[in-house]
């Protein structure tokens, strides 16, 4: 419950139905996709435009209270949960696109546009949005912005900073900054280029200017075969040094298979096998086929039982959406999962799957892995039942193993996710304190009150000392 | 007779497997018509799920005005399911959580009253002749008239219009005057049986559907059999949480349709389609009753099913430009897509033009437009905006409930533009390409 006083600045800022108030009503917004971690905000504010951001975020301060953006909620890493009995600012009902510059490929847009909804829009004029996460037809692009969000196409395209040019910033003392804008390069520091991924904690993006590209002109897509998910990780390896450049390489397991063939958005992938490998080439015509043809023949060389070529943009649609809706879809074997999302060298994927796979009957877990496996970022689900205590704690004990594991072999803890609430305290695998400490600096920033999303990302107790001389905000009216 | 408790209690363990299979991944959230309108998650198909878990969870009374008022703003569309990877029957999960919650809380008379005219025959027919008697008068349709234009259409002015959106459209380009003449039944062996599911709302106040759809079945080679003692298919009352009632209806009609010995039942209805089609749901715990209500569940079509297995026949044509609208019962409950558009691409002349937007609901969703006036409205106005958009001369649909929801807003922009039954269009074309012999002059 929020004080009073600030209830009634926010129903003045937002509207009385711009605010949500009641306990109950509240409920809802207790976790995002990843509901291991469940708790309640004090209020949820909805606004429609930046001035209402802005107003919301100066009453909020000014009572002290932390804050946590959210999008669509559709995170795995904890992100948008509201610690503390912080107040969501939620972007749901920012969702025009405000312009789209087709000529200079360029879109403006508020932050709660769904991103697949941007790439229809775009694709009146021939344009499209490149980076697409496996939720993209329910998350935002401000989540986008916030998560550095990646997708099965980041292979080829790279991820949400490679697109994201422009920025308007409400920051923690409700100030609005423009960072970039206009196109790609702006002088002096990349400022973009360090909001984006910046998980909530250095302010709310109200305005984004992103980049588009136009739609290739063929697409080939080759669905591999395995009896082994070595081998399918094998042929990943193989494909990628051969010099080849696909759009994206992925990898789906026996028990995801088996899950989404269940689903309504059964692919046709073969229930017996252990591994499919999607394999996408865009671009020209000329020489899609050819490539198509090398990485078929190098996948039947790694031990593919079949290759499989999408004959028509239906087959096309229907194998990608086995893919993208795999993670739904492990709700048919059990009601909860862990989603981790490590990252690791190629040439390391077949021996890290056998480990998880040893880790997940160690534990006696079932682990179903969907993964970008051209990018190394796995995605091992660990399913489970949160109302068996015991199993969860063995989750979580699997979970740290996997995740020492893949820190062992030269990776690290998350690939597109986040950090967010999750694996906060598990960056110090990753990082000595003095990296820490300048990660905090950068924070403060941008937030020198600790008020934007605290308690994500940094774990608290490598925090710089207390009153250690915090630079100025670089905020301003 | 259960109690509230032990409806409650038994509710509550039947939902807690379905629950379950949510992940939260969050991919319904831009489905679903309240949640891209209102933006607040308890909105949203899994933010509803969610406070049902509460409910199961002990954390959350299902009095509570949060329960009743996201619970009881869902259209019921079921929009969501197609797109949920885990696969949450979450109509299902609706109806009882309807039912939990109204027995917390006593739902608002109107929409009791209505429910209770629409399950009792003797209440029904009074109800429904009253209703045609006021169409008879053509008071609606000038009160209409009169409002058209004026702010957006709720309460009584949206009663009235959707009254007189129920009235037969107005004559279509080329038609040639003259009824069509009855046609002799042809008894023959080998043809399907099917009977007919009169309903209540569509044998009130669109008879006029049920005899159309008696005709294009026969031109196409289906055997139509009457079956008696049939009555209202409980669909609104499931969906309002009154299972009890639903079920002795179902009870009813099973009988009936048993009685009859059809092949198939048509449903001209897709709102009754789709609640008969899941009587093995509604009556799984009478073990007498289950395996019969599974078969007779396994033999409801749509009428566009059944015409288009069998091509459907062409007709005369019909020089007329249209957009389709899905209604979500038949999209997105019964996962029947192709038919209609099959259906339409027979008639010679027709020319269809998409409708974007089609797959979304109208805002009808039954007694919605009584329980929430303005966001149905909001919804139902948006439908009618991207009809306008479309250049179309008319607007064809399979249900009633959309029929005078989206007619009802049509009429009110003055735009002239009439709403028809698929089969009432398919039945024109047939009269003119001479399928039902002389026509009678």
């Amino acid at each position: 419950m929020v004080p009073v006083t600030l209830a009634k600045s926010l129903v003045e800022i937002c509207g009385r139905d711009g605010v949500i108030l009641d306990e109950e009503r509240l409920l809802v917004y207790e976790s995002d996709a990843l509901t291991a971690y469940r708790h309640r905000p004090g209020a949820v504010v909805l606004p429609r435009s930046t001035d209402q951001v802005q107003g919301a975020v100066r009453a909020i301060a000014e009572h002290g209270l932390p804050i946590v953006p959210r999008g669509a909620g559709t995170g795995l890493s904890g992100g948008a949960v509201a610690l503390d009995g912080a107040v969501v600012i939620g972007t749901a009902r920012m969702n025009r696109i405000l312009d789209i510059d087709a000529p200079n490929r360029r879109a403006v847009l508020q932050p709660g546009v769904i991103n697949a909804e941007l790439s229809v829009a775009a694709g009146a004029h021939g344009l499209y949005y490149a980076p697409d996460p496996s939720s993209q037809t329910a998350c935002t692009i401000g989540g986008n912005v916030a998560e550095n969000s990646g997708g099965p196409h980041c292979l080829k395209y790279g991820v949400t900073s490679r697109y994201v040019t422009g920025l308007a910033v409400v920051l923690a003392d409700g100030s609005m900054v423009r960072l970039g804008g206009q196109g790609r390069e702006s002088p002096g520091y990349d400022l973009v280029g360090l909001f984006v991924g910046s998980e909530g904690c250095f302010g709310i993006a109200t305005e984004i200017e992103v980049g588009l590209l136009p739609v290739p002109e063929g697409v080939c897509t080759l669905l591999g075969i395995f009896d082994r998910i070595d081998d399918a990780g094998q042929a990943v390896s193989d494909i990628v040094g051969a010099g080849l450049l696909p759009a994206a390489l992925e990898i789906i397991d026996g028990p995801t298979i088996r899950a989404v063939e269940d689903s309504v958005f059964a692919a046709g992938y073969p229930i017996d096998a252990e591994a499919a490998l999607v394999i996408e080439f865009d671009g020209m015509e000329a020489g899609l086929e050819h490539d198509a043809e090398r990485a078929a023949a190098l996948c039947a060389l790694a031990g593919a039982r079949e290759v499989r070529t999408a004959r028509d943009e239906d087959e096309r649609m229907a194998l990608w959406k086995g893919r993208k809706k795999a993670f739904g879809a492990m709700g048919r074997i059990a009601p909860d999962l862990l989603v981790q999302d490590a990252t690791v060298p190629r040439t390391t994927l077949p021996s890290i799957l056998r480990g998880i796979s040893d880790i997940g009957q160690r534990y006696d877990l079932v682990v179903a892995n969907v993964f970008h496996a051209g990018d190394g970022n796995l995605h091992p689900n660990i399913l489970f039942d949160r109302r068996d205590e015991h199993e969860l704690e063995r989750v979580e004990r699997a979970s740290k193993e996997i995740m020492q594991l893949c820190v062992d072999s030269g990776g690290t803890i998350t690939g597109e996710h986040g950090v967010g609430l999750d694996k906060k305290h598990h960056m110090d695998l990753i990082y000595g304190p003095d990296e820490l400490d300048a990660m905090w600096q950068v924070r403060r920033v941008f937030d020198p009150g600790g008020v934007m999303n605290p308690g994500k990302v940094l774990p608290e107790d490598t925090g710089p000392a207390e009153g250690a001389g915090l630079p100025e905000g670089i905020g301003g009216d | 007779m259960s109690t509230p408790a032990h409806a409650l209690a038994s509710a509550v363990r039947k939902q807690e497997q379905g629950l379950l299979n949510c992940v939260h991944c969050g991919f319904c959230l831009p489905a679903c018509p309240t949640y891209r309108r209102l933006g607040d998650e308890a909105d949203s198909p899994r933010g509803r799920l969610y406070l049902m878990q509460a409910v199961v969870e002990g954390r959350l009374d299902p009095g509570a005005e949060a329960f009743q008022t996201h619970i009881g703003r869902c259209l019921g569309c079921r929009a969501c399911e197609p797109v949920c990877p885990s696969g949450v029957e979450y109509g299902h999960l609706l109806e009882l959580a309807r039912q939990v919650g109204g027995n917390a809380r006593r739902p608002p008379f109107l929409a009791r009253m209505l429910l209770r005219v629409f399950g009792t025959a003797w209440l029904a027919r009074p109800a429904m002749f009253a209703g045609r008697a006021m169409r008879a008068t053509g008071l609606p349709t000038l009160l209409t008239r009169i409002l058209a234009g004026r702010r957006p259409p709720k309460g009584a002015r949206l009663a009235v219009a959707m009254l007189a959106a129920s009235a037969p459209p107005p004559p279509l380009p080329g038609r040639t005057e003259g009824r069509p003449a009855t046609v002799p039944q042809r008894e023959t062996g080998d043809k399907p049986t099917v009977g007919v599911l009169a309903g209540c709302v569509q044998a009130g106040l669109f008879g006029r559907v049920n005899q159309a759809t008696v005709r294009v079945l026969q031109a196409n080679g289906y055997r139509v059999v009457s079956v008696p003692n049939q009555g209202c298919c409980g669909a609104l009352h499931a969906h309002g949480g009154d299972l009890e009632t639903a079920r002795s209806l179902a009870r009813r009609n099973l009988e009936a349709f048993e009685a009859a010995g059809v092949d198939f039942v048509a449903m001209n209805a897709s709102g009754c389609g789709a609640a008969m089609a899941d009587y093995g749901s509604l009556l799984a715990d009478d073990e007498e009753l289950a395996p019969r209500a599974r078969a007779l569940a396994g033999k409801i079509r749509d009428i566009s099913q059944l015409l288009a297995e069998r091509g459907p026949v062409p007709g005369g044509t019909v020089p007329l430009k249209v957009t389709y609208d899905a209604p979500c019962h038949l999209l997105h409950a019964q996962g029947v897509a192709e038919p209609p558009a099959r259906v339409l691409d027979s008639i010679p002349g027709l020319e269809v033009v998409p409708l974007p937007g089609a797959a979304e609901c109208c805002g009808g969703a039954g007694i919605y437009g009584l329980t929430n006036p303005r966001l149905g409205g909001w919804i139902g106005s948006d439908k009618v905006q991207s009809v306008l958009g479309t250049g179309a001369a008319a607007l064809i649909t399979g249900n009633p409930g959309c029929m005078m929801q989206i007619g009802a807003g049509l009429a009110l922009t003055g735009a002239g533009i009439p709403v028809l039954h698929l089969v009432e269009l398919l039945d024109e074309s047939y009269r003119r390409g001479g399928l039902y012999g002389e026509v009678d002059r």
